[in-house]
């Protein structure tokens, strides 16, 4: 049932302070609404219980992000798009710049604001595990005066808040203490866009000779408000990375959230995801100890470097490391661009460019066979198509001349066949495309040419779906053979 | 303040449609897509899911993508609004097509034609701010737009075309 728009009040003051004082008048009757993400879902559907508001959407005083030597005060309704778009932000508190990509699409970003995504006090939302982990304040406003609170002392109970009903939040000040810290946030949804987060993790941290000096934990969807994990910060500070006992880390994660079963997911796989990323971000926390200040000078010097000098780039100099150091160094652009001969699918080289940093070349493997495994078919069939036919040497004009070049090393051993051999196998490729709509692929390296024939009759027999997955699974370990020698090339390679 | 308990009267609010000022008479809190669909006789810009979630409703306020469905009218006052209709005002004299619709028109990117406003105005937006989208672009400028027709495919495509197109007229 629709809102009757006859209901309700909705007033544009000139100033924030003409504002205040309507909040203040009749307590409690007139709330804020600002860019309407929020509000207007519940009017929409008819069930918005207040009915007078007062608009603060245009108030050029919460509009503007201001940069002190301190600290950085984002005002209550600057959107997400301000903030993702804010160079200052993206440099020292980029989970935050991060968590506003994640909210919603183009449009709801728009309109959304940082204040909003506070007042509104979902324990899902987006932006607050981040504004936990860096310990940001609240700058509040009533027509009684200002003051100014932790923000971890804001979130009181589920959707209850320390804001009292004349009083506005009016900045969010975040402090510009995290330079060299490790920056790490994890949302796990459903899907990539748009989706509420099943959990969600922020966390920021900095090592002193092998142990914990400093450390901020902040989840999202697991307890009834946005959670910072003070106990397991204490329980983890002075400790090695490397030798805290996973189990000790569950036992005290699990005393401090309380996550819920709803539509969408369960409590028992939240609280095991959620410890998940925080051993996620620890592992990255120990590669980081192991930057040295020259890698560090030498990568500033980098046009293309990610501002954050936090990316880790791990000690042990082998060819491949220093190879994948440099790669996680560059523009996303430039990141995708150089990775994508490894597989051909642009979907996949984006998203393996998005997940960035990597440690070493086992948490790259890991990422890729991740990323390729949830993409659509689609997807699939672009990497398909970037490789030539089993026996021919020229791919669609879509194939790099990297994977052009790895393609003829993989299939040497077919290069080198008899005659009769390669014409099996070209009668083969034509009945597989005829059956199946695409080319034959198979994971080629250290296969004879008889071998392949093989394989390639007996698959002729799948069924569509059985098919599709069987090819799937040779492209992802012909990605996992490239990505290896990608790396093992060296940097020449991995700047295109 | 007594104003609370009363019914909201209607009140007078301006701006500016497709480049023609207009004012029209509602209730603050009207949605801005039904002032456009129903006092406005703009119906190409289309109601889905009314939370913020398809981009059905899609139009630019002062040049930026907004879902129509969350701005209460009183927002828009003094804006400029752009919706489907005003992308390309020769459509019916002429018959020409701004380059995104036909690039659409042209790439299959339009089937039941629900979302296709939204689609195309988020194009727009979407080239706007970046003339040549690699397709993770194109992607996450569209992901606030959902189609239950066409798998997105030819969408993207449509959008490739489009920026082509717009490189070089």
């Amino acid at each position: 049932m629709r809102s009757d728009p006859s209901e309700y009040h909705l007033i544009s003051p000139a100033n924030l302070n003409a504002a205040l004082a309507l909040l203040a008048d009749q307590s409690g009757q007139w709330r804020p609404i600002a860019g309407g993400t929020d509000v207007m879902v519940l009017y929409g559907a008819g069930h918005l219980p207040h009915k007078n508001f007062v608009n603060i959407w245009n108030l050029a005083e919460l509009r503007s992000i201001e940069e002190f030597h301190t600290e950085i005060q984002v005002g209550a309704a600057v959107t997400y798009t301000d903030i993702r778009n804010h160079p200052a932000i993206q440099q020292n508190f980029p989970m935050l710049a991060t968590a506003a990509s994640w909210t919603g699409g183009i449009a709801n970003q728009n309109r959304g604001t940082l204040g909003g995504n506070i007042a509104n006090a979902s324990p899902a939302a987006d932006s607050p595990p981040a504004l936990l982990a860096y310990d940001a304040d609240l700058l509040l406003t009533s027509i009684r005066g200002d003051r100014r609170i932790p923000y971890k002392t804001f979130h009181q109970a589920y959707k209850k808040t320390a804001l009292a009903p004349d009083e506005l939040i009016r900045a969010i000040a975040l402090p510009k203490k995290f330079a060299n810290h490790l920056h790490h946030a994890r949302k796990v949804g459903a899907r990539q866009a748009q989706a509420i987060s099943k959990v969600s993790l922020a966390a920021v941290g900095q090592l002193a000779e092998g142990v914990i000096a400093d450390v901020r934990l902040a989840v999202g969807s697991v307890a009834p408000i946005p959670l910072r994990l003070t106990r397991l910060e204490t329980a983890l500070l002075g400790n090695s990375t490397s030798s805290f006992p996973q189990a000790d880390l569950r036992r005290l994660l699990a005393e401090e959230i309380s996550p819920i079963d709803d539509m969408r997911s369960t409590s028992a796989y939240r609280s095991t995801v959620a410890a998940n990323l925080i051993a996620e971000f620890l592992e990255r926390l120990t590669n980081s100890g192991q930057i040295s200040r020259s890698n560090l000078d030498s990568a500033r010097s980098s046009p293309d470097l990610n501002s954050n000098p936090a990316n880790e780039i791990a000690a042990n100099f082998t060819a491949s490391d220093a190879t994948l150091h440099r790669w996680n160094a560059l523009s996303p652009a430039a990141a995708a661009a150089a990775i994508l001969p490894c597989c051909g699918s642009q979907a996949w080289a984006a998203t393996m460019a998005a997940a960035r940093p990597f440690a070493d070349l086992p948490a790259l493997l890991e990422s890729s066979r991740q990323i390729w495994n949830h993409l659509p078919p689609t997807d699939w069939l672009e990497a398909f198509h970037s490789h030539p036919r089993i026996g021919e040497s020229r791919a669609a004009s879509s194939a790099t001349a990297k994977s052009t070049a790895w393609s003829s090393q993989e299939q040497s051993q077919v290069a080198k066949s008899p005659e009769e051999v390669k014409q099996a196998l070209a009668e083969g490729n034509r009945l597989y495309e005829q059956k199946f709509g695409r080319i034959f692929i198979v994971c080629a390296t250290g296969k004879s040419s008889n071998e392949i024939l093989q394989i390639l009759r007996r698959r002729l027999q799948n069924e569509e779906t059985v098919e599709l997955h069987e090819a799937a699974n040779q492209q992802q370990e012909i990605t996992q053979l490239r990505l290896k020698k990608w790396l093992r090339e060296g940097t020449t390679s991995v700047v295109p | 303040m007594t104003a609370a308990d009363t019914p909201a009267p209607k009140q007078k609010i301006s701006f500016v449609v497709n480049g023609e000022a207009r004012t029209i008479s509602a209730h603050p809190m009207a949605r801005l897509l039904d002032v456009l669909r129903l006092d406005l006789q703009l119906t190409g810009t289309k109601e889905g899911c009314g939370e913020g979630e398809c981009g059905s409703c899609s139009v630019l306020l002062d040049g930026v993508l907004v879902n129509s469905c969350l701005v209460p009218v009183l927002q828009a006052a003094g804006t400029d609004i752009l919706t489907i209709e005003g992308l390309s005002p020769a459509a019916s004299s002429a018959g020409k097509l701004h380059p995104v619709q036909q690039a659409f028109l042209d790439c299959g990117g339009a089937q039941c034609g629900i979302c296709t406003p939204g689609m195309i105005l988020a194009t727009v937006q979407l080239l706007a701010k970046n003339p040549s989208p690699d397709l993770p672009a194109i992607r996450e400028g569209l992901s606030g737009n959902l189609c239950r027709c066409t798998g997105y495919l030819q969408i993207f495509q449509s959008v490739a075309e489009a920026a082509k197109r717009l490189a070089t007229p």
